[in-house]
């Protein structure tokens, strides 16, 4: 499989099909797996795969640095490539310019994480190129909400004293903003300061201002990577603030983020068809 | 000959701090694979063994994250302005790994450099660092290489290191250190063994000449593209100390404080103009590094870092301050 991966992407780079492939490296085994930006396909060996190869490339197709290298090719997961169909439903990629390698996954982790459990998504579905043996995970698609169920059996009150005490540890480093393939603005809304909008500091008023803000423009965008809560460093678990839209969209709306490369964006359409019971 | 304690006189002493009204800080198991040095409320939540070292550093019990400097109340026509309190209970740091500890000293040289920063001068004051030696390391460690180990006394005011028996060598090295483990401990014929640091993984003058020559080379597009700019690394770091002003408030008052900021944000060298002197990631990695390596030792003689490798640790993509340097090593002879 790393094989036919290193093989494609000297194909792409030799042809000019692409000027860089965005993917996995490993200066050993042993080391840590990391992004890799393959220009000469005499690099091409640096790619790799395996369960370690975790962070959702396509938070780098927005980037200005990535962009200047040109035309680009880049290696997904299942998972990840549901960030590439909201980005092309929100026209901020041109998905005819960038040539998609998708890689059939098992999961990622070891342990395996939460969200490979799962999975509806093992398979890339639109990828150019679809590498990997088809020895799928079972999908798990009736689990999905399970972390979520089992938060919303506490109480109100029991709900609020365990966001109170999550973001009292918060820092706002931002790695949640920062690896989201979703979190696309050039200036995000917390950086203005002109006036501010959103208090920077890191008290619990400015954490909970930012973290819900955040949650509500990821509403129907949210691709369930689960970056956020990889990433963060204090282990706030954001995924359960995520999945509670991302829940109201499927059940009010019949809507998953990125699964349907048809759909119209939930929060850019609207239908006389929509449900208004979750109103007043 | 050496002082020890025990592992539950230990627990009793902090009981005593906590008692007496002192603040206690230290590592703590916050959820399953996570240890944060937070503020301890009973004894019971110290960990004192089973981890390298916890995911963020003590620095911000003398530099917190939000420091309220002073606040304003509009009253009518009347402005009112109120000083932020400018007192601190004592505190005591409790089982901090030597590499945070060390960085205290070096923090105190910046806060006490052009402007005497009062509120983390009053705050150092009442603190006691007492450091927990460490027995292991992992891959991100590097303390060797920046001139300290596992058991340096920098900082410390008094060190506890691991013997046998569920004990600690008790070393204090300041009157504060030996106020606090006074009367506490027993006389032992046994001595805690010397524990081995990581293997020395670069050379700090080399890589400081190579940052001087190599200001334009390429290893910062190379190696750092894939930065994303947050801030984990900086947030994380004992020795990162930089910070923003803000004003926040409304109608009726307000406060101006000072947060923690990261050069590794694109706003953090925004002008006014629009105009960004760092434009690129790389090249906010770069001045992370330069910082670090070169300008803080030609300005204080200090390295920026004490190789807890917290940077490495916390890196979503696995980008640290070593990994860079182990990239410089391999482009050149370090």
């Amino acid at each position: 499989m790393i094989e036919s991966l290193r093989a494609t992407c000297r194909r792409l780079l030799e042809t000019g099909t692409a000027q860089v492939v965005i993917g996995y490296g490993q200066a050993d085994p042993g080391k840590a797996v990391h992004p890799v930006f393959i220009r000469r396909p005499e690099d091409a060996d640096q790619l790799t795969w395996n369960d370690q190869c975790y962070p959702n490339l396509v938070a780098y197709l927005k980037r200005k640095e990535v962009q200047s290298l040109g035309k680009a090719a880049i290696v997904v997961k299942g998972c990840d490539e549901r960030g590439l169909i909201v980005l092309e439903r929100e026209s901020q990629i041109d998905r005819g310019s960038l040539y998609v390698i998708g890689i059939v996954c098992g999961g990622v982790g070891n342990p395996k994480l939460d969200k490979c459990k799962s999975c509806g998504a093992h398979r890339p579905r639109f990828a150019n190129e679809i590498l990997g043996e088809s020895s799928l995970l079972q999908d798990g698609v009736g689990q999905k909400w399970q972390a979520l169920e089992e938060f919303l059996t506490k109480s109100p009150s029991q709900r609020m004293a365990y966001w109170q005490n999550e973001f009292s540890r918060c820092l706002k480093c931002y790695a949640c903003r920062q690896v989201c393939p979703m979190c696309y603005c050039e200036r995000c809304l917390v950086d203005k300061n002109r006036p501010t909008c959103i208090d920077t500091s890191p008290t619990l008023k400015g954490n909970f201002a930012w973290h819900i803000t955040r949650a509500f423009h990821l509403a129907g965008r949210c691709i369930g990577c689960d970056e956020c809560t990889r990433v963060c460093p204090v282990g706030i678990d954001l995924r359960l603030l995520n999945q509670s839209l991302a829940k109201a969209a499927e059940e009010q709306f019949g809507y998953r983020a990125g699964m349907d490369p048809q759909a119209e964006p939930l929060i850019g359409s609207y239908s006389l068809q929509d449900k208004d019971g979750f109103i007043g | 000959m050496s002082e020890v304690i025990s592992a539950s006189a230990l627990r009793e002493l902090m009981r005593d701090w906590l008692r007496q009204g002192k603040q206690v800080f230290g590592p703590r198991q916050v959820k399953p694979g996570l240890v944060l040095y937070t503020r301890l409320t009973d004894p019971e939540q110290l960990l004192v063994s089973g981890f390298i070292h916890p995911s963020n550093s003590p620095k911000e019990f003398v530099f917190p994250r939000h420091e309220v400097i002073y606040s304003y109340r509009f009253e009518g026509k009347d402005l009112q302005l109120l000083d932020a309190p400018d007192s601190f209970p004592e505190q005591i740091v409790l089982a901090v790994r030597p590499c945070d500890a060390a960085a205290l000293p070096i923090l105190d040289k910046l806060f006490n450099w052009d402007f005497q920063d009062e509120f983390y001068n009053r705050r150092r004051q009442a603190t006691t660092v007492v450091t927990l030696a460490c027995l292991s390391h992992d891959d991100s460690c590097f303390c060797t290489s920046v001139g300290l180990g596992p058991a340096d006394p920098r900082g410390s005011d008094a060190m506890l290191l691991p013997a046998q028996d569920d004990e600690f060598e008790v070393r204090p090295f300041t009157e504060k250190g030996e106020a606090s483990f006074s009367g506490v401990t027993r006389t032992s014929s046994k001595q805690a063994g010397t524990p081995s640091g990581p293997a020395k993984k670069f050379d700090a003058g080399q890589v400081r000449t190579y940052l001087s020559e190599n200001f334009e080379g390429p290893i910062w597009h190379d190696e750092t593209l894939h930065c994303l700019g947050c801030g984990a690394c900086a947030y994380t770091c004992p020795t990162c100390h930089c910070f923003d002003i803000v004003d926040e408030g409304n109608a009726a008052g307000g406060i101006r404080a000072k947060n923690w900021d990261s050069c590794q944000f694109p706003i953090f060298s925004l002008h006014a103009s629009g105009h960004n002197p760092r434009s690129t990631q790389p090249q906010r990695q770069r001045q992370r590094l330069t910082h670090k390596f070169q300008i803080y030792p030609e300005k204080f003689g200090d390295i920026l870092c004490t190789g807890c490798g917290n940077c490495t640790r916390n890196c979503p993509v696995n980008l640290g301050v070593l990994n860079v340097l182990e990239a410089m090593k391999n482009g050149q002879p370090l």
